[in-house]
């Protein structure tokens, strides 16, 4: 089989229920290794559910989930030693330094890791002896991504990564993201930005009311929206608002 | 004993400054050795947990909120207890001591009742009016007055009779005030008069030690002590770990819930061996608390307590899901303890089926066996009653709290 188009996660018929409330309708996708795989859809819509069930946090209550050939539900350990996950907003204890948060989450896994070479690679090599409570929003993020990478998983989940960010950390983020993709990890995002799926993602799924509604790359969807007869209704500028932010205050990160 | 217990200290002190510089030299800018050979599965599951412990542990040291409540907080209980305690063992007057007499044998003598441990002489009073004024007021129990003329020598011994005034509040205390007075007025005259007395009484002390009540306070105070560090601890963190996400981020990594605890259970019963051996240092230096136990066996039943104790805090907190629900539940259980099993006073003082009914408490054996072991010189074998107890509230608890415990 081509490397290429190997499949890493494949959700058949996932369902989901809180009380009365099915959150989550029978869907199905599969992802590829090494693709950078957007779920996109407003709140509620049931993409956080969606991966909780995939990395072995909630029960499943129909159908199946397999992670690089795993069952989740038959073996959720063994999923949790091949993921990574950000969470929605990244916290730490306090007290703790920045050393010692990528050595305890090194540690989960019963690994020892070299310290300086995780947090270099997040930019953040400098703060090696800091606190982690006196870093800022995105300096937290990049913390807890290096603490996702520490055992190098095969599937990296982020939840909403960028929300919160100024634009600076996002495209650095953005960044980020796609040197993980490039080590070959496979990439499962959530996002409410468009922008961001459309320049990150290989692949979306659309998702509302607990449905994948659309699956495809962005370019095709946008190219199937066209074709039924779609117009902005105008498109005159070729740059928009955040582009002449960034151009006055820089691509820089600042923290 | 003092000087062996200090330098105990001390040295462990220094054991943990260099643990602690050595842990910062591996985390820190230095490149950590790889490990040399892969560790087996059960040899990596035991690391999380060494990893855990240490960093739980250096948290602990860096909070001082956490330090506050864990150290200073049951020291200055300590004091306050000991200082309530210390001085109901020996009984002592308050008197006035008006000297009207300028012989040098009523100087001698008022310069003796001074230093008497039984007497306390309030040497601001001068005059009659003044010393039956306090007396009114209770500030003095009895006034002695030497009258002129005190202790002149007649035929070779110095003679005369002291008044001894009292209010009729003060009846017991100025009666007994006046037989001391008149023992040791016998004991002088004997010196000068030799004679045969008939019947005489005297008194023996015993070898053995008995309990005295800053004793017993201070086996309730480890247990305060205890309950501190092993309830309250993890129901003032847990929720707020559960709140802030950290458990759910940590539920996505292969750590299970018994290397959590254990590695709770580990750094709690660290910061516990220090936090107890400073009371310890303190009772012993300050209230001459007499250890006639082993401090081996003392600091392992110290850690089991810690343990056991500690399963109520992880079955309370890591049941709740925020402080709401962790806090009233708290109270439920520690209160009754905390009167009931004889951390603020003696459970004998209780009626006798009170005392049954406690004696099942979880904290019971605690403190009765701290008790046992540090004053009344019991080894861990005598007290298997104690530990059994401990046993099986120590199964109940953990299974309660591996079956509650929830990481969101």
């Amino acid at each position: 089989m081509d490397k290429d188009n190997e499949t890493i996660l494949e959700v058949k018929n996932l369902r989901k229920r809180y009380g009365d409330k099915e959150v989550v309708k029978g869907i199905s996708f599969e992802v590829k290794r090494g693709e950078v795989f957007g779920i996109l859809g407003p709140n509620g819509a049931g993409k956080t559910t969606t991966f909780e069930m995939i990395e072995a946090m909630r029960s499943i209550d129909g159908g199946e989930i397999t992670v690089d050939g795993i069952d989740v539900q038959k073996d959720p350990w063994a999923v949790r030693r091949i993921i990574g996950v950000q969470p929605q907003s990244p916290s730490f204890q306090d007290k703790q330094k920045l050393s010692e948060i990528i050595e305890m989450f090194a540690a989960t896994y019963g690994e020892r890791v070299n310290v300086q070479e995780f947090l270099d690679d997040v930019n953040l090599g400098e703060k090696i002896n800091d606190f982690a409570e006196n870093l800022s929003g995105g300096q937290r993020q990049r913390l807890s991504i290096a603490a996702a990478l520490v055992h190098n998983p095969r599937v990296f989940f982020l939840d909403e990564p960028t929300t919160g960010l100024d634009p600076q950390a996002r495209r650095n983020l953005w960044k980020l993201i796609e040197h993980i993709r490039d080590k070959g990890v496979t990439v499962m995002l959530t996002t409410h930005y468009m922008d961001e799926a459309e320049i990150l993602c290989d692949r979306v799924a659309i998702m509302d009311r607990g449905q994948i509604i659309q699956l495809d790359t962005p370019k095709n969807l946008i190219k199937q929206l066209l074709a039924k007869g779609f117009k902005k209704e105008q498109k005159v500028e070729q740059a928009n608002l955040e582009d002449v932010f960034i151009d006055l205050t820089g691509k820089a990160l600042r923290d | 004993m003092h000087g062996i217990l200090i330098i105990a200290a001390a040295v462990a002190l220094v054991v943990v400054r260099v643990l602690i510089k050595r842990g910062r030299k591996a985390s820190g800018a230095k490149q950590p050795s790889a490990p040399k050979r892969p560790l087996s599965p059960w040899q990596k599951k035991l690391y999380t947990v060494l990893v855990f412990t240490k960093l739980n542990t250096r948290r602990f040291f860096r909070d001082r909120l956490a330090l506050f409540f864990g150290i200073l907080f049951p020291l200055i209980f300590l004091f306050v207890f000991g200082g309530i305690n210390s001085g109901s063992g020996n009984i002592s007057f308050n008197v006035a001591l008006l000297n009207r007499s300028d012989t040098a044998f009523a100087k001698q003598f008022a310069q003796q009742l001074d230093k008497s441990k039984t007497f306390k002489v309030n040497k601001t009073i001068t005059s009659f009016s003044d010393a039956k004024e306090r007396m009114t007021r209770s500030q003095v129990d009895a006034t002695i007055v030497l009258p002129q003329g005190f202790g002149e020598v007649k035929s070779g011994a110095p003679s005369g009779q002291a008044q001894v005034y009292y209010t009729q509040n003060d009846a017991t205390s100025g009666q007994t005030l006046t037989t001391v007075l008149d023992g040791e007025f016998k004991g002088i005259n004997n010196k000068f008069v030799q004679a045969q007395v008939p019947l005489t009484v005297k008194g023996v002390t015993l070898s053995n030690k008995s309990l005295t009540s800053f004793d017993y306070a201070f086996a309730g105070l480890l247990g305060f002590s205890i309950i501190g560090l092993g309830i309250f601890g993890p129901i003032n963190v847990f929720p707020e770990l559960k709140k802030q996400g950290i458990l759910r981020r940590l539920h996505t990594t292969p750590i299970r819930v018994w290397q959590y605890f254990l590695s709770t259970m580990f750094s709690q019963a660290m910061i516990g061996l220090i936090s107890i051996s400073v009371m310890f240092i303190a009772a012993i230096s300050v209230f001459h608390l007499k250890v006639v136990g082993n401090y081996f066996e003392i600091a392992l039943f110290v850690v089991l307590s810690i343990f056991m104790i500690l399963g109520i805090g992880l079955a309370i907190g890591g049941w709740a899901k925020n402080e709401r629900q962790a806090a009233p539940l708290s109270n439920i259980i520690v209160f009754p303890m905390l009167f009931l099993s004889g951390t603020f006073f003696p459970r004998f003082l209780m009626p006798e089926w009170l005392q049954k009914i406690t004696s099942f408490l979880p904290l019971t054996p605690v403190i009765d066996g701290i008790r046992l072991l540090t004053t009344e010189g019991k080894h861990l074998v005598d007290i298997a009653p104690q530990l059994g107890l401990m046993a099986i509230w120590m199964l109940v608890v953990y299974i309660i709290a591996f079956r509650v415990f929830r990481w969101e």
